[in-house]
């Protein structure tokens, strides 16, 4: 027995010390980056239930299939001629696992920058590591406006949709304007997301329009959502407001036409994609469930006919079916994340051809483009006294199989 | 001899500790940090569940009420966070202290049944009490700081920790010796020819829930250190079965199989997905259909993971401490079928 200890105690001992991986490595100033690669990362939930989501990371990962693929204007395939390389890793949509994954992307597999990591808390749980390590954390896959805001307390942070603020005010105009009546019940993820957006519909509508709230447990999945929805119903509300992820809001959809509760339906809109409303659609069994749900939009719609012809929108479906051709190409999850790999490439090369952290971090600070993936019109814009990125948006709403935008185009920061 | 040959053992293990960290690079470092912690909570679980015999799978709402404790003084009280740790253990040992009454009443599933409910009820109350822990948001602990100069942060948790792991260890076999050992295993084999021995199941049912707790409520401090986020989601249900499954795999019981299942429960969530990409290529290139097969689809790390599972205890029935004995059993059949006169004196 003790003979037995001994011997295994000198094999563990023998087998801990031997094993020597990333220690030795070169202490290069910029991680990452290397003649021909620059590795980036990013932290998803593949398993549980956000992980609809993963298919960020696949559009991300598409775009980039095609950028080391096709030769830019230099002539040169990546950008510069760097192939570019993303690291996804699951997070489960927990922080702690999120704030363990950041640290092996940045710590053991040495990344270059974070890009479109998701989920509020999961990236406010980094954020302060992040910084003190000065390791670009880009264009956090979250509406939190908190990201832009604070960009001088964390000058290596950056947000890059419209932050829930201007979301919730954009939906609480067309409240005040279209339904002077409405009486809003409000169902809401219970933290700073859910907050913020009631906060933004309350500033664009008013207060006296709400007139009853609930909230859900964050990653609760769709068991957590039946009850605070039929006691929503019993409010007498004629007008129904989902601030929820995609999992809750397709439930909540379906809870409250299975409930028989037709009230006007405003979605926000990460979880208001045409591929939530089908299965929305689906699972409550009428098309009726999901009809006339007005939402917010800033991206071209993948499945519009309006833009069946558009020149980036056909670039999407090409790239889709040569590099991602078991998906379906007309889930605007994978277009969210080709949009936002673009903007980091446009970023990229407007580091230099040696960029660093500090250069990269730089460019995104101050970009000025046009983005054929943003609406007809809108821009790309971030300058020293602005972190948000983008800031166009217009409302759509769903009818039988497509959204339809209307309105004019809004600029709300 | 036998001692000698033991305390050497401890001596190379303690030794493998002390230099791991300067052979590894800085995140391996830290995972092995957290492995440390693991072992501080798989210990406190093989006392209870292991020694006295009562299952818990509520011990990761152990960990949430001393990551808890640790948070709030820390940050809204400007408490040391290394101070705050025994506070946490104190609070979560009372916590467990008194969760062994109601325990008393219970047994085998219900026993689960109730512990389980444990690790539910925890991070909802967390989440409901609004400002007091941080609401879901949480807290955000500020980042690990090292007082030696030499010592990077990283490094620095890593000796707290593992300090504190050799330290509970120790404390834990002093726990278990002689007639308070013995009680607590009387328990586990039978409680009825415990009782007419003249055990009181309550004294030693709560003591045993109380210092499981404290040592999880330990391992949750400085969880809570090391992850500088303290929220509800921190402590998913899924931790706490993960740290049962843990303490099964490794063997309940044993200091090498709360090694070995606190290196479990560290590693397997975090690269479960990654464990796909080699056998797709093997598969490959064995010929099989499975081209289609992404690792990052979502689901497929969550199937690897409880396939991983499987496997582990298909093959490791009672725990690698087990194997490790299974094995060591083998050499010996070699050993004295080389040597006949061996084999006569083993009964």
């Amino acid at each position: 027995m003790m003979k037995r200890f001994f011997v295994v105690a000198a094999i563990v001992a023998a087998a801990l010390t031997a094993a020597i991986p990333g220690a030795l490595a070169r202490p290069a100033a910029d991680p990452g980056v290397s003649s021909r690669s620059i590795t980036i990362g990013t932290t998803l939930p593949l398993s549980g239930p956000a992980s609809l989501y993963a298919r960020i990371g696949t559009g991300m990962r598409t775009y980039f299939s095609y950028i080391n693929a096709r030769r830019a204007r230099d002539g040169k395939r990546g950008v510069y001629g760097r192939q570019i390389v993303l690291k996804i890793y699951d997070d489960q949509y927990s922080e702690a696992q999120t704030v363990q994954q950041t640290r092996r992307a940045v710590e053991q597999d040495r990344v270059f920058a974070m890009l479109g990591g998701l989920g509020t808390e999961n990236q406010q749980a980094v954020r302060a590591y992040m910084n003190q390590r000065r390791v670009p954390q880009l264009y956090v896959s979250t509406g939190l406006s908190e990201f832009g805001r604070t960009h001088r307390q964390f000058p290596w942070t950056i947000g890059w949709q419209p932050d829930y603020v201007q979301e919730g005010i954009l939906l609480g105009r067309y409240v005040r304007q279209n339904l002077p009546n409405a009486k809003v019940a409000v169902l809401r993820q219970n933290d700073d997301y859910g907050k913020e957006f009631v906060e933004g519909f309350v500033k664009g509508a008013g207060q006296r329009f709400i007139a009853a709230t609930e909230t859900y447990p964050r990653n609760g999945g769709a068991t957590v959502i039946p009850g605070p929805v039929a006691r929503l119903r019993a409010s007498g509300a004629d007008t129904f407001l989902v601030v929820a992820t995609p999992t809750e809001s397709i439930t909540a959809l379906v809870v409250a036409y299975r409930l028989g509760w037709r009230p006007n339906k405003l979605v926000n809109s990460v979880g208001a994609t045409r591929q939530f409303m089908a299965a929305a659609q689906a699972s409550a069994g009428s098309a009726e469930a999901v009809n006339g749900v007005v939402t917010t939009t800033y991206l071209k719609d993948v499945a519009s006919p309006r833009y069946a012809r558009d020149a980036q929108v056909r670039l999407y479906k090409r790239l889709m079916d040569k590099y991602a051709p078991s998906q379906n190409a007309e889930d605007q999850l994978f277009f969210y994340g080709m949009a936002k790999a673009d903007t980091f490439v446009q970023a990229l090369y407007r580091a230099g051809r040696n960029p660093s952290r500090a250069s990269l971090m730089n460019a995104a600070r101050n970009l000025k483009m046009r983005s054929a993936w943003l609406l007809p019109g809108a821009r790309i814009q971030t300058s020293r006294a602005s972190a948000f990125p983008i800031r166009h948006q217009r409302l759509t709403r769903y009818n039988n199989g497509s959204f339809t935008e209307f309105g004019s185009l809004v600029k709300t920061r | 001899m036998r001692i000698a040959l033991r305390v050497v053992g401890y001596g190379l293990l303690a030794a493998a500790i002390v230099l791991l960290p300067f052979t590894l690079g800085e995140f391996r470092v830290t995972q092995f940090t957290y492995v440390g912690v693991f072992a501080i909570a798989l210990m406190g679980l093989s006392i209870l569940t292991g020694i006295t015999g009562q299952i818990s799978l509520g011990h990761g709402g152990f960990m949430a009420v001393g990551a808890y404790v640790t948070a709030i003084l820390s940050v809204n009280h400007d408490v040391p966070d290394l101070l705050t740790i025994p506070l946490g253990g104190l609070v979560a040992g009372v916590v467990g202290f008194l969760f062994g009454f109601p325990a008393l009443r219970l047994a085998g599933v219900y026993l689960a049944l109730a512990t389980f409910a444990l690790a539910v009820i925890v991070p909802s109350v967390a989440s409901a009490a609004g400002s007091f822990t941080g609401g879901t948001a949480g807290i955000l602990l500020d980042l690990p700081t090292s007082p030696i100069g030499r010592l990077t942060p990283d490094k620095w948790l890593y000796f707290v920790t593992w300090g504190i792991a050799a330290a509970l260890f120790v404390l834990a076999l002093i726990f278990l010796r002689g007639k308070r050992g013995r009680a607590l295993r009387a328990v586990r084999e039978s409680e009825l020819a415990a009782v007419s021995s003249g055990i009181s199941l309550a004294n030693y049912k709560t003591l045993a829930f109380g210092v499981s707790a404290f040592y999880a409520g330990i391992a949750g401090s400085l969880y809570a250190i090391l992850n500088f986020i303290v929220t509800p989601g921190t402590f998913p249900v899924t931790l706490s079965i993960l740290l049962l499954a843990g303490l099964v795999i490794g063997g309940a019981g044993s200091l090498l199989g709360v090694l070995a299942g606190a290196a479990f429960v560290e590693f397997l969530p975090l690269y479960a997905g990654d464990v796909l990409r080699p056998v797709i290529n093997a598969g490959q290139r064995l010929g099989f259909p499975v081209n289609d097969v992404d690792p990052t689809t979502p689901g497929v790390p969550s199937v690897v993971y409880g396939a991983i599972l499987l496997i582990v205890l298909i093959a490791m029935p009672n725990g690698a401490a087990g194997l490790v004995r299974r094995v060591g059993a083998l050499t010996k059949q070699v050993y004295s079928r080389q040597n006949p006169s061996e084999s006569r004196v083993t009964p």
